[in-house]
């Protein structure tokens, strides 16, 4: 037996949680966030920039948050010029974060103005994507994320010292806390956990019905995979239970091991399906480069080592650029000085610019726009009273077939046998009132063969469903299922009934 | 110093993010101010089957009528194919819009301004193909619209209505003849409160606008018939 004092000492509490927070290591995860966050809220922040006074400023119609919450000043709002100014500032302090250059005061500056325009505009900027965004921007300017793969860390001559590449020694990296990092996986577990709660609270999500609808509207980008995924609920309704446990895992399993890799990869496949079926875009390219913030040096290290054996097998030899005369020039002048040289000429560029394209057309030769008329019949048609809900569109659809899965049709069918059981399904779309449906067999001459079923959907059910064996005395041939609401048909779906097959004697 | 400030950071940090989820479950405090925007993640809001447009339309003192929004400049799509004023479902910002619109542009005097709600069915947005395999026939869509606010010329709200949905749901509620018939003998005789409105679906307000039972007229905002 080893002597007490020769035994390691438990680890405590407060001890993993130091290692957790302020082991210290070369911020890799964080440069690479650093890298390639600003450049994905380039995306939609770019063309904004021509609406800009129109979307943030007094000379135009913004949209505070605040005043959704019952604030009617909380923030000032800039006149058009001014917010022109500071917006055009934004887009170079995350053009500088992205580069690296005087990397904190970039990611400040990205952070408060990024934050404020998109409070400003709550109707055609900010959404929860833009939350995080400021979050990550936040957690970012806190950390020492500029200090690898920067033109700070360039200009500094930390890369003259020898080839680069992560593993390759004697490169001496600055290392620091990890807390930052920690922070910023921490924030993406809250969030997963956060949508998971929504989801709990909304029972329409676990029938896949809300999905289905979000499948098929076109408040985001083009969708058709989703039109196309619409058509199996049954997947649907999978795919939101998988979704629900992965976001409550996350916060907990995604730290190290075998959990890490497999939250990471359902969240590249989750957040792969928002953009295929959901029309996301942002959201997505933002939440996959957060998940750069969950690698370790040891994983950098391996991905280096691999991409360079990949490169010498190609004959491709990486080589830094080595500093010229000019940027040597360049070094001798203070970093603070050119960005601020930079941030002022962007700041009298941007207005100036603004104004020559005039985005209100006021200075237009032919004077400004004049308003579009409007067709009067049209128009007298949106202002009368609403029409009440045709039957028809309370129905969202109408199907038949032999299995339901998640309680919805999974199997649509419409061949059956004599003797074979058949479900149908009338899926409403609310709002409803409580109604009385009946589906009945008719044939070709519309003639009722036999009644289905008949029931009261009540305005909370979202669908109904009817069994019914299709009897043996039935003769094959085409019939119709018709569905009818109040004495008024509905809808109508043909199916072919054949003879129950015989069965082959088993022996003589 | 520096730990020091570094432990505070994380410790607000996490608590902040705590509270967040404690204030989104327990659904305590989520509105209470902008920040809870920034810490609350309801980002599955919930979806209908109807799909929802909204329209900005001047009136002119000629009669003529004008489309506000988008406004004639142009307009960015800022999340795919709808405009930037389809992104206000409460149609809380309309009026700011309107009168942009309005300030920046030519045009006769405008004595009022309709916000209209245009809702059909989502499953009409599938392409034809789909709609073919799935639904076969032709796509026959009916369009419901609702006037939501009536606008002075200079913006200033003079009516407002629930929203089409909303509507719809209380026209459910109503549609029973024994909850009428209760609500008519429960109506007060004198108005209590302005939230009134908002729990009875027989009352004549404006929120609802559906008033079978009232006995206070209710038109709607072209004063034409009841039940806009």
């Amino acid at each position: 037996m080893r002597p007490a004092a020769d035994r390691p000492t438990p680890d405590t509490l407060p001890d993993r949680l130091r290692r957790f927070f302020y082991a210290d290591e070369v911020p890799y995860g964080l440069a690479l966030v650093r890298l390639l966050m600003p450049l994905v809220l380039l995306y939609p922040m770019l063309p904004r920039w021509m609406h800009c006074r129109e979307y943030y400023s007094t000379d135009g119609a913004n949209t505070p948050l605040w005043i959704q919450y019952g604030y009617a000043h909380m923030l000032p709002e800039v006149s058009g010029s001014v917010a022109v100014a500071l917006y055009t500032l934004m887009l170079l302090c995350l053009v500088t974060s992205a580069a690296g250059f005087l990397t904190r005061v970039s990611l400040v500056g990205a952070f408060v103005l990024y934050t404020y325009f998109n409070l400003l505009d709550s109707v055609g900027t900010m959404t929860k994507y833009s939350v995080i965004a400021s979050h990550v921007l936040l957690l970012l300017s806190l950390s020492q994320c500029g200090s690898v793969w920067s033109l700070d860390a360039w200009l500094s001559g930390r890369w003259r010292r020898r080839r680069a590449w992560p593993g390759e020694a004697p490169v001496e990296w600055p290392r620091s806390p990890a807390w930052p990092r920690r922070l910023m996986q921490l924030l993406l577990g809250f969030v997963y956990f956060g949508a998971a709660v929504t989801k709990m609270h909304t029972p329409a999500f676990f029938s896949g019905d809300q999905m289905r609808y979000w499948t098929i509207a076109n408040i985001n980008f083009k969708n058709p995979l989703g039109e196309y995924v619409s058509l199996y609920p049954s997947a649907i309704v999978a795919a939101c239970y998988v979704a629900l446990v992965w976001e409550v895992l996350f916060l907990f399993l995604a730290w190290q091991g075998l959990g890490r890799r497999l939250m990471l990869t359902l969240g590249v496949m989750f957040h792969v399906g928002t953009f295929l079926t959901l029309g996301l875009r942002v959201f997505p390219m933002l939440s996959m480069v957060i998940y750069f913030a969950f690698l370790n040096e040891a994983d950098v290290r391996s991905w280096a080592a691999f991409f360079r054996r990949r490169l010498r097998r190609w004959g491709l030899r990486p080589a830094w650029p080595k500093q010229s005369a000019a940027i040597s020039d360049m070094l001798r002048l203070p970093r603070p000085a050119v960005f601020g040289l930079l941030a002022l000429l962007a700041m009298f560029l941007g207005p100036a610019l603004e104004h020559r394209l005039d985005p209100y057309g006021e200075r237009r030769p032919e004077g400004p726009y004049a308003l579009r008329e409007m067709d009067p019949a049209r128009a007298l048609t949106m202002l009368a009273p609403s029409r009440p809900i045709r039957v028809e569109d309370k129905i969202f659809s109408f199907d038949v077939g032999t299995l339901t899965v998640g309680g919805n049709l999974a199997r649509r069918k419409s061949e059956f046998r004599t003797g074979e059981s058949l479900i149908v399904e009338i899926m409403m779309s609310p709002p409803y009132e409580d109604m009385w449906v009946e589906c009945i067999l008719a044939d070709d001459d519309n003639r009722r063969v036999d009644g289905i079923g008949q029931s009261v959907v009540t305005r909370e059910m979202a669908r109904g469903h009817f069994c019914y064996t299709v009897p043996p005395s039935l003769d094959p041939g085409r019939y119709w299922l018709v569905l009818s609401c109040a004495g008024k048909e509905v809808d109508r779906r043909p199916i072919t009934v054949s003879s129950a097959r015989r069965q082959a004697p088993l022996a003589n | 110093m520096k730990r020091w400030l570094s432990h505070l950071t994380i410790i607000v940090y996490l608590a902040a993010l705590s509270w967040g989820i404690c204030s989104h479950t327990l659904r305590v405090g989520t509105g209470a101010h902008p920040v809870m925007y920034f810490l609350v993640w309801d980002m599955f809001c919930g979806w209908s089957a109807w799909n929802t447009k909204s329209h900005i339309i001047g009136e002119g003192a000629s009669g003529k009528f004008y489309e506000l929004a988008p406004p004639p400049w142009g307009e960015l799509h800022p999340f795919g194919s709808l405009d930037r004023h389809d992104y206000d479902p409460s149609s809380i910002f309309s009026a700011r819009l309107a009168v942009n619109c309005l300030k920046h542009t030519d045009h006769e005097p405008i004595v009022r301004v309709f916000v209209v709600e245009e809702n059909w069915p989502k499953k009409f947005n599938l392409s034809d193909d789909l709609w073919a395999l799935r639904y076969g026939g032709p796509k026959d869509i009916q369009r419901y619209y609702r006037v939501r606010h009536v606008l002075t010329g200079d913006g200033q709200l003079m009516q407002t209505y629930a929203t089409w949905l909303e509507y719809q749901a209380s026209v459910c509620v109503a549609n029973n003849p024994r909850l009428r018939a209760e609500t008519r003998k429960g109506a007060p005789l004198f108005a209590l409160g302005a939230q009134q409105s908002h729990v009875n679906p027989y009352s004549a307000g404006p929120r609802f606008g559906f008033a079978p039972a009232s006995p206070l007229p209710a038109s709607g905002p072209t004063g034409r018939a009841h039940g806009n």
